[in-house]
């Protein structure tokens, strides 16, 4: 995470002195996205409108995550295997990044992880919804 | 295909789902169902709106927020502001709107102002006398100037979303921003004149003159960044990118305020906040994405064309449309949801897109603060201890006064044109 504040020293020591320094911010960039969004899940932060949620009843407040997490699983499953696809054909056809020569596998996975990991954290606090916690 | 891309969507929302997941399921069950086209189409389009330069100046602009808010910054700031105005009748007041206006040119968080700010405020106007459901309300709507004035993190992702530049939306920023500050301050002073607030002390240039000198290091960072951008030196990225590091330098060398451990920290927050942002605009674009080869807005289009309505009414019902759901949902996410639908309706009616950027902040900058949901509410119950009820009571004058500020705004262009004209050259 202090990669971040490296990244700005960086980007100010070396901005003009090296070529393909931003293309390398952005590559951090959206590491932190994907990545990120793993531990945004597990620490349930994500941003979401729960002003009707609550007010509900326990009980249906209950139902409501387990469905949310189900769906999650399923969805970030899915997201992770379509990208798997996409990675495994940027390490085919060997795509390099235009100015710092870096393969686009390696910006390319960080989607397939972060949803990997998404799909994985959804089925524990499935798990852990189904077993009676109260949150996931 | 309007279960996927509308009844789904909207039953999820209300459920509360993460908006993320929201949008995820609707465009993957739109794919997959409704549509012709290869499924790693979800992949190419979220990996590539997250691929652009643009969107890096929003990590970094959170990071500086982050670091120029855990030090005394804001109170040195608030030091210089009083010593200057400290002669007038609401002189607390004022300092507080003042503040807040500065430090939003520093950050683009409107919650982080209301605690910060709040925090030193509050107790020096409870002792000044001034009626706590006026505080309150002042305290909780104030920091709403925060997302219009620039570096603003809001039109960055409108900038995104419109294919707008964002030079020329935070110079259009500037003047509605410095509006609203103006129009509060009147209130308070006619205020403080009605509720007797007494004055403080004269003005000295001496005691002037020192809290300059203890807050230019602060006062330095909306310098160096707007400065940067107009004067052609940055992008607003790299100016982000400079914010970064001066705030880092000036609270751990000039302040010796952060240990190496707090900047740490304020990057650990960065990161969650850039990914909770990030992540949305990644599924919204495929969402976008197929509202567009759908034809979706072309069709909305036709529609309020074929009513033959006039500008100023379209406008309105777009602005009630706006406050509504800013009541709802979180800024970045509404302007993403919308920006796609409403833009080419606003284009069809001639209206500017940088103007409409600037009118879209506003009402969502109110949402901020409307009861009863408004966020910051919650920010000030919690970080400042105050009552629900008292906020409620004190922030009615406030909503009011930004509704006037957001009808000028929105019919009167050349408040947010002029200033990007004078700023940025051939616009």
């Amino acid at each position: 995470m202090a990669l971040n504040f490296v990244n700005v020293v960086g980007r100010y020591v070396f901005s003009t002195a090296i070529l393909g320094a931003d293309e390398v911010q952005v590559f951090v960039m959206v590491w932190m996205t994907f990545a990120g969004a793993a531990v945004v899940t597990w620490r349930n932060q994500h941003l979401r409108m729960d002003v009707l949620f609550d007010l509900l009843p326990a009980k249906a407040r209950r139902w409501i995550r387990l469905a949310e997490v189900t769906l999650l699983a399923v969805m970030a499953g899915f997201a992770a295997v379509q990208s798997v696809r996409f990675a495994a054909l940027m390490v085919s056809v060997d795509r390099r990044s235009e100015a710092a020569n870096i393969p686009m596998v390696i910006p390319h996975s960080a989607v397939v992880l972060g949803f990997a990991l998404m799909a994985l954290l959804a089925l524990v606090k499935l798990a852990r919804l189904a077993r009676g916690a109260e949150e996931g | 295909m309007s279960f996927a891309l509308g009844a789904l969507p909207i039953v999820l929302l209300l459920l509360g789902f993460p908006i993320f997941l929201v949008l995820l399921t609707a465009v993957t069950v739109a794919l997959v169902f409704f549509m012709n086209v290869p499924l790693t189409v979800l992949h190419q389009t979220m990996y590539g709106s997250i691929d652009a330069f643009a969107l890096l100046a929003i990590p970094y602009f959170i990071y500086a927020g982050e670091l120029m808010g855990r030090g005394s910054v804001a109170q040195r700031i608030v030091d210089v502001v009083q010593s200057g105005v400290g002669h007038v009748r609401g002189s607390l007041g004022v300092t507080t709107v003042g503040t807040s206006a500065i430090f939003g040119a520093i950050s683009g968080a409107s919650a982080a102002t209301v605690a910060t700010i709040g925090k030193i405020m509050l107790p020096a106007m409870r002792n000044a006398g001034y009626p706590a459901p006026f505080t309150a309300g002042l305290i909780t709507s104030v920091g709403a100037i925060d997302v219009i004035i620039p570096p603003s993190i809001p039109l960055i992702v409108y900038g995104a979303a419109a294919q707008e530049s964002v030079p020329r939306l935070y110079a259009a920023g500037l003047l509605p921003g410095f509006l609203i500050a103006a129009i509060l301050a009147a209130y308070v002073l006619w205020f403080a004149r009605r509720a007797r607030i007494p004055a403080g002390g004269r003005f000295e240039w001496r005691a002037f003159g020192r809290a300059l000198g203890r807050g230019v290091w602060a006062l330095g960072a909306p310098v160096i960044i707007l400065g940067g951008i107009y004067g052609g030196v940055f992008s607003p990225t790299e100016s982000a990118g400079i914010a970064c590091v001066y705030a880092a330098f000036v609270t751990r060398f000039v302040y010796r305020e952060l240990s190496w451990r707090e900047i740490v920290d304020a990057a650990a927050t960065t990161f969650v906040f850039t990914s909770q942002i990030l992540l949305i605009v990644a599924c919204a674009s495929v969402f976008s994405w197929l509202l567009t080869v759908n034809q979706v807005p072309a069709a909305l289009v036709q529609w309020i064309e074929s009513m033959h309505l006039a500008r100023w009414s379209v406008l309105l019902a777009i602005n009630l449309l706006l406050l509504v759901v800013g009541c709802f949902i979180d800024p970045l996410s509404s302007i993403l949801l919308l920006t796609p639908l409403l833009v080419p309706v606003v284009k069809s009616l001639g209206i500017d897109t940088v103007h409409f950027g600037i009118i879209f902040t506003v009402n969502l900058a109110i949402g901020l603060f409307h009861p009863p949901f408004g966020i910051n509410i919650f920010v000030a119950q919690s970080v400042l201890k105050l009552e629900l009820p008292v906020i409620y009571r004190g922030i009615i004058p406030f909503v009011f006064l930004y509704l006037v500020a957001l009808a000028l705004i929105t019919y009167i262009p050349e408040i947010s044109l002029a200033s990007m004209r004078l700023l940025v050259r051939g616009s």
